[in-house]
């Protein structure tokens, strides 16, 4: 019955999915949350939240993008639960402060609310010269200590446009393909 | 008196004949195996074609829409009364240096090849080398799959296995399989999972299973 129920949802129309853009401050997110609208916006930081409602190749998303400064990352787990996938923005330029991304990437991973979320890692600013690879971005965030999560990195420039498609099809098949 | 340490006996007797059935019941051995092999090898569609023939119900994620693995993805299947998770890793040369931060903990690996490439057979044998190579995967069973078989003109396991006998001391004595598969149709996918299986668990005195409990 359950399953016959769950088949017509998905013939007419499915659930508007939950993402969470996440990451420091300056890291790009809300440029991308407008990317992924299809603007392209001159950004202030974020103080509290932007929402927007994203279609993707009938997939309808819910995105939150959720301001990064120290004093109001302690208000992301407010938004965790029924969190279907997160977008975490790194700044791969700024080697300095990449600890304190791992840092709050791990605590925020911890996170029982969230132990079923998809996540995605945006190794952003790729356009800046000098910019961490995946594979150092992989390291410098400590990825290989998630084995129980599916999660992918992908490289982007926010700025130019670049890799979100790739971002945006690699989740909209994880979370259809999720059970 | 004695009549009651009787009852007394009896009760705690079937307490934990009792306990131990629940835990035996929900307790399931649980072991680790990381697919590796070049980008492009086939891993990820090898992947979803196991969950679809050991999970019911399971819908594998269209070939089409499999993309460049950049992360891992994770798979597990309950088989045989204990379960397997699987790691799948990307293959690219540069993420290449992330897969020995999974080797201390899987308890087997499965190294896949794409059988119609022969072009770059020789760089997968340099990649695998330098992986068997890591004392992290010492005792580890082996599962090496010749891919993609429907395509025409791609090399059997006959062509295969001669390119890996040089790494045969480095392989050792561990439990090693050359096999020919097809990942997009699912053609030897049970059989290998089957026999790695067996393998994993003969040589848990080496490689201990995590114990989990539902």
């Amino acid at each position: 019955m359950g399953g016959l129920l769950s088949y017509f949802k998905g013939l007419f129309g499915s659930k508007e999915m939950r993402i969470l853009i996440l990451g420091l401050d300056g890291a790009g997110k809300t440029t991308i949350l407008y990317r992924l609208v299809g603007e392209v916006v001159t950004t202030i930081p974020t103080i509290g939240f932007n929402v927007e409602q994203v279609t993707y190749k009938n997939l309808k998303f819910q995105v939150w993008d959720l301001g990064g400064q120290t004093s109001i990352r302690p208000y992301w787990r407010c938004y965790y639960s029924n969190t279907d996938a997160i977008i975490y923005v790194v700044d791969s330029a700024d080697k300095d402060r990449i600890g304190i991304s791992k840092g709050e990437l791990v605590s925020m991973l911890e996170e029982e609310e969230l132990k079923n979320a998809i996540l995605v890692v945006l190794a952003n600013k790729q356009d800046i010269e000098g910019a961490l690879s995946v594979a150092e971005v992989h390291s410098a965030l400590g990825l290989d200590a998630l084995k129980t999560r599916t999660f992918q990195i992908f490289k982007t420039s926010a700025l130019k446009g670049d890799g979100l498609n790739q971002a945006m099809e690699w989740l909209a098949n994880a979370l259809t393909n999720r059970k | 008196m004695k009549s009651f340490v009787f009852v007394h006996s009896t009760e705690k007797r079937m307490f934990s004949l009792l306990y131990g059935f629940y835990k035996w019941v929900l307790q399931k051995d649980e072991y680790f195996v990381v697919i590796l092999g070049l980008d492009n090898a086939g891993k990820t569609t090898y992947l979803e074609q196991l969950k679809t023939k050991f999970t019911k119900g399971y819908k594998a994620l269209a070939a089409s829409k499999i993309t460049t693995t950049v992360g891992l993805n994770i798979g597990k299947i309950d088989f045989a009364g204990v379960r397997i998770n699987f790691w799948d890793l990307g293959g690219q040369e540069e993420l290449q240096s992330l897969w020995d931060k999974y080797y201390a903990e899987c308890h087997a690996v499965i190294y896949v090849i794409d059988a119609s490439d022969r072009s770059r057979l020789e760089e997968s044998k340099v990649v695998f080398d330098q992986m068997i190579s890591s004392e992290h995967l010492s005792n580890v069973p082996l599962l090496i799959l010749a891919n993609k078989q429907d395509i025409p003109d791609s090399m059997g396991v006959r062509e295969v296995k001669p390119v890996f006998v040089s790494a045969a001391e480095r392989i050792g004595n561990r439990d090693c399989l050359v096999m020919p598969v097809c990942a997009l149709n699912g053609e030897g996918v049970d059989e290998g999972a089957k026999w790695l299986v067996e393998c994993i668990k003969r040589n848990s005195n080496n490689r201990p299973p995590r114990e989990r409990e539902d």
